[in-house]
């Protein structure tokens, strides 16, 4: 009788507990390969309720029914294990874990899958702001330290592709509702693949320990409709070429690094003239350089500084260009540190040459 | 029955001479009480530390501490607890315990014993020396990964410094263990009659043996890095961050073992005793302990599935399988318990409760043994719900039930049982308030080492929940400390048998023991050569036989 009741009262506590963490525990997946992990986790759930109940239930019940009645003083039966039980017992494990171990492997394989994507993001992490370059539309987006951080747009339903690097500490690139993570490290690129499958705004923020800025080093990845994606990227380029600064008057430039970031977006200088540049470095111990690129494609570079580590400053002569639109950045940490290097008044949007 | 002659009371000496006695000793007992208290000091340093991290996060916005501050100080509370709480408070019970129990006169190496115990203090005051340097203590987390932990100042010296001394007592530690466990056990007592708790120290000393030394390793490569212009984890010049890593968790996981070990070896000392039964499969807890040692070197890699760069499949695989001798040991000490009849003293309360929540610290961790899986929660809450259901429910739990059990064989005097069941219920509640919600917080995505937490995540009212529950642990401790306190003032009277049910050596000498353990040997014919002098005392035959 006891024990009935005893048996009903567990199987309704285990029906209420998973009740209630359907509901609240596990964010709804958004992306198909989280599809994948979350169904691995209520198989894994309902296989851990078993031998949670099963092993609590024996404990709980050999500490109710086994206790010692009072005035007995005599020992327990002197019983030991035979063989075969502790055989049985390592069979028990066996058992659970060889059943377990194929699901998790047939999920492994589904979440590691990459396919061909026409969509390719290069994700770069540096201390503490994320930036991300999609190769094939030729736009950059990236994060400030401790002031915003990077906002990202991806098509709907399409495998996007991700390659990932640090370039300085190690670093994790974690959305929750896509149940994945991948550390950014340096040296050593990490590729994946995710597939949104619903819209909406999702929130990421790097998982793996970094220093300071560590908590504020976030994200947010918005999945959209290929035809918001499209508009979105239109509206990226167009504020790229669109970035404007007045000229400086002289001939002399001065920008600042400070927490793996410039000072500015922008810089103008008049044409046909050399241009003394400084650079304060804010960042003890972190190497920044300035360097003037054909474009985000980096593919010419007109000149590069020395590379030195902060705290210093350092001046240097940036030879005459030719008027038109150019591309900063520190080699170091590239497209997070980046913006616009205008040359004389060319007409919007011509690049130099 | 008692096998020590009465002895007259000792004068008491001069403060000074006492504690000059104290400082010189290279009797194991006193190293093994020194190591007890040196211990508990750190406990309470490093909860300190907890309470701190958690006021700060019991909501969002910076209210007591800086990040700054925050980062050093969840660095530290995860050192302290484990390289210098854990890992030497096991070692006191192993201290204390291994030659009394084995019947030895002391440990094979008295005077290495002693300089094991004395580099503890000294390389746990250099990691908190930190403090008071400019920028700090060392701020990477008790993992200090490279590159992060190649940045930072003097702190972090002191950190790697302090870590090399601790293993280097730790090591010393283990190699007199084993010594000791295998040239000093007195006539009769086999291998296999030994007490569990003996063998799960040797298993624990060959880990720390094989594993420590590349903790070392890697400490010394890091050091290289930031002074001698080394560039073992520069990606940029040709190094690998990978390589610390691999190398960190090559020690990191056996670690884990290390920090358990000696735990399920103490409960598996005493549910026997308080259940009036023997220990249900000696032969196959031992063997688990083995298997569980052997595999876990081969496992480290889960730590690192999501660098991307390991074999997921082969790693996933020897994970999982080390949970098939721990489930041996958890039906064991079900089947010790079975059929048996259970007293509820402190003692044995700990043990059981140590038995339900290690379970959730074993089950909670298969989920990151799927590295599909792992990806989603690596990193996050989850994991430190796992590794405090596996070092609090687990290992903690594990240490006071060890510490009520032997406190009467150290001290002469019982802890109070009224304070002792208070303490375990207050401790019982707060742990789970507030570890189990953590894995909650998990799912929901909260990265652990965080300075702080956005307020629209949800996440913030299990958070407080947690806090709350973090002081409830608090509480249970200071029952501890008032237990001992006041314990301590009580006159001696536990007899040598303080439980009258035991079964190993060291019951068989008085409490506390003579300052040569032993005047004179019982016998060792079985397993448990306590229990057949006490069926010996009532005219009935002991054991035969080895098991």
């Amino acid at each position: 009788m006891r024990s009935t009741t005893l048996r009903r009262s567990l199987r309704g506590l285990a029906m209420a507990v998973a009740g209630a963490c359907l509901a609240g525990c596990t964010q709804q997946p958004a992306t198909e390969q989280a599809q994948e992990t979350h169904r691995l986790f209520y198989i894994t759930l309902a296989l851990a309720t078993l031998v949670f109940v099963g092993v609590e239930g024996a404990l709980l019940w050999a500490i109710v029914r086994y206790r010692r009645r009072r005035a007995d003083e005599d020992e327990g039966p002197q019983w030991h294990g035979t063989n075969r039980m502790i055989l049985l017992f390592f069979l028990i494990g066996t058992v659970i874990v060889a059943t377990l171990y194929p699901f998790g492997e047939i999920t492994l394989a589904r979440v590691e899958q990459n396919p061909q994507s026409p969509e390719v993001i290069d994700i770069t992490g540096s201390q503490w702001q994320w930036s991300a370059f999609y190769e094939n539309e030729g736009v950059v987006v990236s994060g400030k330290s401790f002031v915003r951080p990077l906002v990202m747009e991806v098509p709907v339903d399409e495998p996007i592709h991700i390659h990932i690097v640090s370039n300085d500490v190690m670093h994790e690139f974690f959305v929750p509702a896509f149940y994945f993570m991948r550390n950014a490290m340096p040296g050593h690129p990490n590729d994946f693949t995710w597939t949104p499958n619903r819209l909406g705004t999702f929130q990421g923020q790097c998982a793996e320990y970094c220093g300071l800025g560590h908590y504020q080093m976030r994200f947010v990845v918005r999945v959209v409709t290929p035809t918001d994606f499209m508009a979105w990227v239109k509206q990226e380029r167009k504020a790229a070429l669109s970035i404007n600064c007045p000229q400086t008057s002289g001939a002399s430039v001065h920008i600042t690094a400070h927490n793996i970031s410039w000072d500015t977006n922008c810089i103008h200088v008049p044409a046909g003239t050399q241009i003394a540049l400084t650079i304060t470095n804010d960042d003890g111990g972190i190497d920044h350089n300035f360097a003037i690129w054909n474009g985000i494609d980096t593919a010419h570079q007109f000149f590069a500084s020395g590379k030195f580590p902060g705290v210093a400053t350092r001046t240097e002569t940036i030879p005459t260009l030719q008027p038109g639109r150019y591309y900063f950045q520190c080699n170091v940490h590239g497209p997070a540190m980046s913006g616009v290097f205008i040359v004389g008044n060319p007409p919007s949007g011509q690049k130099g040459s | 029955m008692a096998i020590t002659e009465a002895r007259p009371v000792a004068r008491p000496e001069p403060f000074g001479r006492r504690l000059l006695s104290w400082l010189t000793t290279t009797d194991h007992k006193r190293i093994g009480i020194l190591y007890i208290i040196n211990s508990l000091a750190f406990f309470v340093i490093a909860g300190i530390f907890a309470l701190l991290m958690r006021t700060e996060l019991a909501r969002p916005g910076q209210q007591l501490l800086s990040p700054r501050a925050y980062d050093q100080v969840f660095t530290e509370h995860g050192t302290l607890m484990i390289f210098l709480f854990i890992f030497p408070m096991l070692a006191a019970f192993g201290n204390y315990l291994v030659p009394l129990q084995i019947g030895a006169l002391d440990m094979a190496f008295p005077r290495i014993n002693a300089l094991s115990f004395w580099l503890l203090p000294v390389g746990g005051l250099t990691v908190l020396s930190g403090f008071l340097v400019k920028g700090g203590a060392g701020a990477s987390g008790w993992t200090a990964f490279a590159p992060l932990s190649v940045q930072g100042g003097a702190g972090m010296d002191l950190w790697i410094l302090g870590i090399v001394i601790v293993g280097v007592s730790s090591i010393l530690g283990a190699i007199n263990f084993i010594v000791t466990i295998l040239r000093m056990r007195a006539p009769g007592m086999t291998m296999f009659r030994m007490p569990i708790f003996c063998w799960g120290v040797l298993t624990t000393s060959l880990l720390v043996a094989l594993a420590a030394p590349v903790l070392t390793a890697a400490m010394v490569m890091l050091f290289a890095d930031r002074h001698l212009g080394t560039v073992f984890f520069d990606a940029s010049r040709g190094g690998s961050p990978l390589l610390y890593q691999n190398t960190f968790w090559f020690f990191g996981h056996p670690e884990v073992y290390i920090l358990i070990l000696t735990a399920w070896a103490i409960v598996s000392e005493i549910l026997p005793v308080f259940s009036g039964k023997p220990l249900f499969g000696y032969r196959g807890v031992v063997l688990a302990f083995l298997m569980i040692a052997t595999l876990s070197f081969t496992v480290w890699a889960h730590h690192m599935f999501v660098t991307g760069a390991v074999e997921l499949p082969f790693f996933s695989a020897t994970t999982e399988m080390i949970s098939i001798p721990t489930g041996v040991l958890f039906f064991n000490w079900l089947a010790t318990l079975w059929k048996g009849k259970l007293r509820f003293e402190p003692p044995m309360m700990f043990a059981l409760g140590f038995i339900g929540l290690f379970l959730v610290g074993g089950i909670d961790g298969v989920w990151q043994a799927a590295p599909a899986m792992d990806f989603a929660l690596h990193d996050t809450y989850w994991v430190v719900a796992h590794i405090h259901y596996v070092l609090f429910g687990g290992t903690v739990f594990g240490i006071m039930a060890g510490l009520f059990f032997w406190f009467p064989k150290i001290t002469g005097r019982y802890l109070s049982r009224k304070l002792g069941i208070w303490q375990f219920w207050v401790q019982f509640v707060g742990f789970n308030l507030t570890f189990f919600p953590m894995h909650i917080l998990g799912l929901r995505g909260m990265p652990r080492r965080v300075a702080d937490y956005a307020a629209n995540r949800g996440w913030t009212g299990l958070n407080t929940l947690e806090t709350v529950g973090a002081y409830i642990i608090a509480i249970s401790m200071v029952l501890f400390f008032v237990n001992v306190f006041v314990s301590l003032r009580k006159p001696r009277e536990a007899p040598d048998d303080a439980w009258g049910t035991s079964n190993s050596l060291e019951w068989a000498t008085s409490s506390p023991p003579p300052p040569h353990n032993f005047d004179r040997l019982p016998e060792v014919h079985s397993l448990r050569p306590v229990r057949d002098l006490r069926l010996a005392a009532q005219g009935l035959a002991g054991e035969e036989g080895s098991s």
